[in-house]
C-alpha cells in the first residue's frame, strides 16, 4: 500500500490532484488508515497512469470516466473504445482547423500593414478590425 | 431534384449497417431511387471532410452537404426531417 504523497510523487502529480480525481470518481484509495489517511494499492497506481496517458491524448476527465467505464463493462468492445477515440480526433482536428483559420486571418492583418511609426489612427490593422467589428454588429 | 445523403461512420460499426439500410429505404421511398445519392463515408478515409461538415460524433448524417443528424435517427424522425427539408 502507498500513501497519497508517494503515489502523487510516482505519477508526477500533486496530492490535491489525487483528491480531486477521487471527488470526480476517477480514482479511489483502496483503504484508509485508522487516522483517516488514504492508502492506494498498485491497481490505483496503474489507474492513475491510465488517467495521465489519456489526459496527454486530449481526453477530458469526463471522457476518461467513460473510457474507464467501457474498460469495466462486459458488453463493451474495442469498437466502442475506438469510436470514442475517433470522436476525440474529430474534435481536435476541428479545433486545429479553427486555429488555422485564425492564423490565416492574422496573416492577412500582418500583410495589410508595413509597420513603421505612423500614428495608430492610420493603422490598417486596427482599421480592418474596426470594419470587421462594425460588420459583425450589423 | 437530386438529394445527397451521406452517412459518416467508423468502419466496423455493426450497429450501423442494419439501421442505415432502413434509413436508405425511407429516403428512397420519399425521393425515388433515381433522385437519391446515398453515400457511406468512412470517417478515417475522409477525416478532413468530416471535420469540415462539423461531425463530432458518429454515426452522423449529412443531407446535401450539411450535417443534419449527429446520431442515427429513428425512421419516423428521419422521414419527418427529410420531408421538412424537401418542402423548403
Amino acid at each position: 500500500m502507498h500513501t497519497i504523497g508517494k503515489v502523487a510523487r510516482m505519477a508526477g502529480v500533486s496530492a490535491d490532484t489525487l483528491r480531486y480525481y477521487e471527488t470526480e470518481g476517477l480514482l479511489a484509495p483502496a483503504s484508509k488508515t485508522t487516522a483517516g489517511y488514504r492508502l492506494y494499492d498498485n491497481d490505483a497506481v496503474r489507474r492513475l497512469r491510465f488517467v495521465k496517458h489519456a489526459k496527454a491524448c486530449g481526453f477530458t476527465l469526463s471522457d476518461i470516466k467513460e473510457l474507464l467505464a467501457l474498460k469495466r463493462k462486459d458488453s463493451a468492445c474495442c469498437e466502442d473504445v475506438r469510436s470514442l477515440v475517433i470522436e476525440k480526433k474529430l474534435l481536435i482536428e476541428g479545433k486545429l482547423e479553427a486555429l488555422r483559420a485564425m492564423s490565416r486571418a492574422l496573416d492577412g492583418l500582418i500583410h495589410s500593414c508595413e509597420g513603421g511609426r505612423n500614428p495608430t489612427d492610420d493603422c490598417p490593422i486596427l482599421g480592418a478590425l474596426d470594419v470587421s467589428l462594425r460588420e459583425a454588429s450589423r | 431534384m437530386k438529394v445527397k445523403i451521406e452517412v459518416i461512420a467508423a468502419p466496423g460499426c455493426k450497429n450501423c449497417a442494419a439501421k442505415q439500410s432502413e434509413l436508405r429505404d425511407v429516403a428512397a421511398s420519399l425521393f425515388g431511387e433515381d433522385n437519391l445519392i446515398w453515400r457511406e463515408v468512412n470517417v478515417l478515409d475522409e477525416l478532413d471532410y468530416a471535420v469540415a461538415l462539423g461531425v463530432l460524433s458518429m454515426p452522423a448524417i449529412a443531407v446535401n452537404g450539411e450535417l443534419r443528424f449527429s446520431s442515427l435517427p429513428t425512421r419516423d424522425h428521419f422521414r419527418a426531417a427529410l420531408r421538412a427539408l424537401g418542402s423548403r
